[in-house]
């Protein structure tokens, strides 16, 4: 049995990928400017479970762990998973290796959108809404204009400067009419961090990211065949279009949900499944999951240093685009030897 | 199973092609050829169901094949383009394993029935050596032979071939040339091909169809039609068909 003992061998890598981010989670609990042990870390957390009263959740500490760490280690989490499974589903989809959220314009899409709904709607009314409504209209615009999903590398990624352009212009004009209030709020989110993460923004975006990634994740093996030429992937008795259609949909649906919360943090969605790849291959079964975990870790990661390094709030997504830009030259110099 | 085409009319940019009537045997390989550009590849992905005919009908044992969805039309033809283009760098057996996609609901990976068809193929094209190794490893011949197989574990009773042995050398050429006469009279698959090179041609078809300027110009049992008149009158080019140890050569 050819097919199962290659199953076999990469399993391990699988569970490293599922157990490393929780390992994470416990020890990004207990960092931070007041030094919580992770003893004292897990007793909160059984505590919180358990559900019973206790002096010890009344406490400041446990006040600390569950409302401020929690979210935003959580936000952190998700974050880097959402990013990394869509960068690497659209790297199927589009058969490029280059391509993802934040190249297709879906991230300044996503982000204008939220912002407008910050600004011109009730703060109560859920920006996921209006991010992904315009994280579509991005994607949509960069596929008509460069003429489809099977262009060139140059043309997707010159349409999807433009296109990115355009929405980065509409948030300008948006900042010029908002309120200084509403003005000073935006210009932290838009930098791309996860230190204003509350309970009530994960309410809405979380159960959006994890049914997306979970849809996802159970197409894996349909991303693969996805991957082949319209003419194959048709002939094999695909739905090539309408298929395509769903998973630019997934990805930018979770790729809103993050960005309305958490703002425009780019990347990651390229540096991870492409690392992934050297790892576990091309079959995206083992692609999205494992690029799931690692893109957690490595969000997660990213955060902690930030949150125990710098002396003030450094955003986050100014330290990926730092590592992931010459990432990113470095893959488009080496050319071809990027599929693997 | 066999193909009914009629008055079928093909429209590709300023290019155009009609077929009165043409009948695909079941069970036999049909060879497609002409001068490049002559239509053999437009023909290929009509009956393919790629492409849409402007005009006209195609028949699959008398089930037309427009009317089929896209997973019942998988389960009768397949269709193996002429290179593996660019992409992903896939362990060949999952490559072959993709066969399998058509008879997968959307969200479900291949089950154990799947692994069971890829193993077969494998074992009936004696691909085990290559079946761990990826993609972008084996040469030109070996890729074209897992497009074949990958279309083997689609298991689809037609299989339609897009010059399957351009550019490769004479072991490989050969190789594929055997297996499309094997997997007509051994599993009664129905094969219809082009190819490019007209020397292969005594040895692969039972049927020809001679195809110009988006006309058929002769269609008919290879037997019968393989001659230099009307293979002289196809190409445009003087040539002698000569018998020497029972098979036709082509002396050019």
């Amino acid at each position: 049995m050819i097919g199962l003992s290659i199953k076999n061998r990469k399993r391990a890598i699988l569970h490293t990928a599922i157990l490393f981010p929780l390992v994470l989670l416990l020890i990004s609990l207990s960092l931070g400017t007041l030094k919580i042990s992770l003893r004292e870390v897990l007793e909160i957390l059984l505590a919180r479970i358990s559900g019973g009263p206790s002096a010890l959740l009344a406490s400041p500490m446990a006040n600390i762990v569950l409302n401020i760490r929690l979210p935003r280690v959580i936000l952190a989490l998700l974050a880097g998973a959402a990013f990394s499974v869509s960068g690497a589903s659209l790297q199927s989809l589009f058969r490029n290796p280059l391509v993802n959220e934040y190249i297709l314009g879906v991230s300044f899409g996503a982000g204008f959108g939220a912002a407008a709904s910050l600004v011109l709607l009730s703060r109560n009314f859920p920006p996921q809404v209006l991010a992904f409504v315009c994280g579509l209209l991005a994607v949509a615009l960069v596929l008509t204009i460069s003429g489809g999903a099977r262009n060139t590398l140059v043309a997707v990624l010159l349409t999807g400067i433009i296109v990115s352009a355009l929405f980065q212009a509409l948030l300008s004009a948006l900042e010029f009419v908002a309120s200084p209030y509403a003005l000073q709020a935006l210009f932290f989110w838009l930098l791309g961090s996860f230190s204003q993460a509350t309970w009530p923004d994960l309410l809405w975006s979380a159960p959006l990211i994890l049914a997306g990634l979970a849809l996802l994740l159970k197409m894996g093996w349909r991303i693969n065949a996805l991957s082949l030429s319209d003419d194959e992937a048709s002939s094999l008795g695909l739905a090539v279009k309408r298929e395509r259609i769903l998973i630019i949909c997934l990805t930018t649906l979770i790729t809103s949900a993050v960005v309305s919360i958490a703002g425009i943090i780019g990347w990651v969605g390229l540096i991870v499944p492409h690392a992934v790849r050297g790892l576990v291959g091309a079959d995206n079964r083992l692609v999205l999951p494992v690029s799931a975990g690692f893109g957690a870790s490595l969000m997660l990661l990213a955060d902690d240093l930030i949150r125990t390094l710098s002396p003030f709030e450094f955003p986050v997504g100014i330290l990926t685009s730092l590592v992931g830009i010459p990432f990113f030259l470095f893959l488009i110099k080496r050319g071809k030897a990027s599929w693997s | 199973m066999q193909i009914r085409v009629e008055q079928l009319k093909l429209k590709y940019e300023n290019f155009e092609l009609s077929v009165d009537s043409l009948l695909f045997a079941a069970s036999r390989v049909s060879v497609l050829i002409g001068p490049n550009g002559a239509g053999k590849s437009t023909l290929l992905r009509t009956l393919a169901g790629l492409t849409r005919p402007a005009a006209g009908s195609i028949f699959l044992d008398g089930r037309e094949l427009s009317s089929l969805r896209g997973l019942e039309r998988a389960r009768l033809v397949s269709y193996v383009p002429q290179e593996h283009e660019a992409g992903f760098n896939f362990r060949v057996f999952d490559y072959i394993l993709l066969g399998r996609s058509g008879y997968l609901n959307i969200f479900s990976p291949p089950a154990k029935a799947d692994y069971e068809k890829t193993e077969e193929v494998i074992s009936y094209l004696g691909l085990e050596a290559l079946a761990r190794r990826k993609l972008q490893e084996l040469s030109s011949g070996e890729r074209r032979i897992i497009l074949i197989a990958r279309a083997l574990a689609q298991d689809s009773r037609i299989i339609l071939l897009d010059e399957p042995t351009t550019f490769l050398d004479l072991r490989h050429e050969m190789e594929i040339i055997n297996l499309l006469r094997k997997l007509a009279e051994d599993q009664d698959r129905t094969i219809i091909t082009s190819v490019h090179s007209i020397d292969l041609i005594p040895r692969l078809a039972d049927f020809l169809v001679m195809i110009k300027k988006g006309r058929i110009l002769a269609a008919g049992p290879a037997r019968e039609i393989f001659n230099a008149q009307l293979l002289e009158a196809l190409f445009d080019y003087p040539l002698r068909v000569v018998e020497a140890e029972g098979r036709q050569l082509i002396l050019r």
